[in-house]
């Protein structure tokens, strides 16, 4: 699986969590607008895409159910409301790549570490590559990807992943953006739509928005707490 | 029986004229308290300083208007003050004052045509500032600060406060003798006393109001003086006596703090950070010692506070992160501890000691509250130049729980200050909004 979008570097990500989280404050995160500090966690069922048309709901729902799947040890993308994520920033700046450089030159063949090279923001991406993947999908498979079994949908993301489909040269960020949100999704705050409930933090025993315990680097045992969100909720 | 009338009706008149001569009659201005030769002349800077040690800018600038140009809103129990226009423009300003009616504003709180000022202008304190210091300031809004045309809007405080000739009687109870005459023989405790009580009118903040809203202390030797106060919803915390923010604190912490707005134990808040910003951050070395010496003097009599008082069972209960803690300890954990740390004594100049805090340890929460649910930043200082920032909590945290984390905060680490209840946060939090 290769990673060829735009990914926030660990040291841009310790400065910002630094000065944000421990010094300028959590306002600056609860003032974008695709983050609702106090949004509760909404049943997909009961939630309705502002951005994703229906086809392209019923596509995300079938695909991020693969990539983090319900039955294993932890909780999987559906439980965790991952699809509401990555909605909410299709529908905010991050959909817009209000934060990208999109000038040219895109080289299509350039190599990874040249970064994106697609004239297109991550919404348009999206909005182009579902409908030719689910193409190539059917023609390749014999149905659209949500109505593949399980194992051919696994095949066709690997396919995806390995750049076997024929996808236009400016969608070939589609599988690597589809992964990385899926994963943010799980991860972040629930804030922002996804980790319904913290739970992926419960599952790998991250303690959250709480930001220090010092006092526990070096014990062999288990921490106690729960974690906490930004919100200051607690599970 | 026509007797008893005529009293009564001579003492309404009597009456009557008092009350006109209150209101017409001029105030008498206070003279020059040392005589200088009419060419006496300020060495250069000497004016501009002489305003630094007196502040005359955080309050006669509005954020992020022209300094000096007013119109910043001054919140006072009585209403909301508008400071004044001091550049020497001559339609808004002071432009065209005598050295006389410069005097007479910094001395006894009038305006050339006779105008009551408000005490939110420190005349209490004001006039002890030596005639040097008087004129250097007159010779530098006179002739460096850049006139600047600007109306400010009209103080206009609810009856009985808006009528102004009552601040003459209210001046007679309040203000003592003007000039200054040092409690102490060393030079440099005689400096520091001098900045304390005269141009730096630490007192206005820092000593509390007596039953007329003077300040109940003006000098030293008065046991009222910085005894604390409280100041726009912040603590104004005392500098003296057994709640002494200062006690145990060295020279050089204090110099620290007033020099860069923080040091080893405390970042100031609240309307300190001007001080820090505007006036104290500019004083010299030398300043900086003597109103740090006069501090500690002080507060010779005062238990220090215990250094390193070991483990406590606050740290304990902390760093075991049991599920079971109280909801205080655990909002601690989830939400102070990143950077004030399981024992309370945060970093040195960067995240204040919550052990022994004078704001956390107020008798009145309010400071301490305002500060959870707002936040601060400190103000960039030549030598610190970081606005290190505390984020605001109140998004975080509903009534309860502030409530729950500073009764905690106030009974940790050996703290022992009163409970505080969530109607109180409350209070607090709406007139933040």
């Amino acid at each position: 699986m290769s990673s060829k979008t735009p990914q926030t570097t660990r040291r841009v990500f310790l400065g910002g969590t630094a000065g944000a989280a421990a010094l300028a404050g959590f306002s600056s995160l609860a003032q974008s607008p695709d983050t609702r500090p106090d949004a509760q966690a909404v049943p997909l069922d009961d939630y309705s895409p502002e951005f994703l048309s229906a086809a392209e709901w019923t596509f995300l729902l079938a695909a991020t159910a693969r990539i983090i799947p319900s039955e294993g040890d932890g909780p999987g993308a559906l439980e965790t409301g991952v699809p509401i994520f990555i909605d909410r920033q299709l529908a905010g700046e991050f959909g817009t790549a209000a934060d990208l450089y999109m000038e040219g030159p895109f080289v299509p063949d350039a190599t990874p570490q040249l970064g994106i090279q697609s004239p297109l923001t991550p919404a348009e991406i999206y909005r182009q590559g579902i409908p030719a993947f689910d193409d190539w999908c059917q023609r390749n498979a014999g149905a659209a990807f949500h109505d593949l079994d399980t194992d051919a949908q696994d095949s066709a993301l690997q396919a995806l992943a390995d750049g076997d489909t024929d996808l236009a040269p400016e969608l070939r960020e589609f599988w690597s953006l589809l992964l990385q949100n899926t994963r943010e999704g799980y991860f972040a705050d629930p804030m922002y739509g996804g980790n319904a409930g913290m739970q992926s933090w419960i599952y790998i025993g991250y303690p959250g928005a709480r930001a220090n315990y010092l006092e526990w680097i070096g014990r062999d045992e288990p921490y106690p707490l729960g974690p906490v969100n930004i919100a200051g909720e607690r599970a | 029986m026509r007797t008893f009338l005529k009293v009564i009706g001579g003492l309404v008149v009597l009456g009557i004229i008092a009350l006109l001569a209150i209101i017409f009659v001029p105030v008498q201005r206070t003279p020059a308290q040392t005589a200088l030769a009419d060419d006496w002349q300020p060495e250069e800077g000497h004016g501009e300083y002489a305003m630094r040690l007196s502040d005359c800018m955080a309050c006669h600038t509005e954020e992020g208007g022209e300094p000096f140009a007013g119109n910043r809103a001054i919140e006072s129990p009585l209403g909301t003050i508008y400071s004044t226009n001091i550049t020497p423009d001559e339609e808004t300003g002071i432009g065209g004052w005598s050295l006389a009616d410069f005097r007479a504003a910094l001395y006894d709180g009038v305006r050339p045509d006779g105008t009551h000022l408000y005490p939110a202008m420190p005349y209490e304190n004001f006039r002890h500032i030596t005639e040097e210091d008087v004129r250097a300031m007159y010779d530098y809004f006179m002739n460096e600060v850049e006139p600047v045309n600007q109306q400010v809007e009209e103080t206009a405080l609810s009856f009985p406060f808006d009528q102004r000739w009552g601040l003459r009687l209210w001046k007679w109870v309040a203000l003592d003798d003007p000039g200054f005459v040092p409690e102490y023989d060393d030079p440099v405790l005689a400096r520091g006393e001098y900045i304390v009580e005269g141009p730096g009118h630490c007192s206005a903040c820092h000593s509390p109001r007596n039953t007329v809203m003077a300040q109940a202390g003006l000098q030293a030797g008065d046991p009222e003086f910085l005894a604390g106060g409280e100041i726009a919803g912040w603590t104004a915390p005392p500098l003296r006596g057994p709640q002494s923010a200062v006690r145990g604190w060295s020279e050089e912490d204090i110099a620290m703090i007033l020099g860069t707005g923080r040091n080893a134990h405390a970042a100031l808040n609240g309307e300190m950070q001007l001080v820090a910003r505007d006036s104290s951050q500019y004083f010299t070395d030398e300043d900086l010692g003597a109103v740090a010496a006069f501090l500690v003097g002080l507060n010779d009599d005062v238990e220090p506070v215990a250094e390193d008082p070991g483990e406590t069972e606050t740290e304990r209960l902390l760093a075991s992160a049991s599920p079971d803690m109280g909801l205080g300890a655990r909002l601690y954990i989830d939400n102070c501890n990143a950077c004030h740390f399981v024992d309370g004594r945060g970093a040195d100049e960067v995240f204040p000691e919550l052990a022994g805090n004078s704001l956390v340890t107020a008798e009145s929460p309010r400071g301490l509250l305002t500060m959870i649910l707002g936040g601060s930043q400190l103000p960039s200082t030549a030598l610190r130049p970081y606005r290190l920032q505390m984020p605001g909590f109140g998004q975080r945290l509903d009534d309860e729980e502030v409530a729950a984390l500073a009764s905690f905060l106030r009974s940790g680490w050996g703290n022992s200050a009163a409970a505080v209840d969530a109607a109180t946060v409350a209070d607090t939090r709406a007139s933040l909004e």
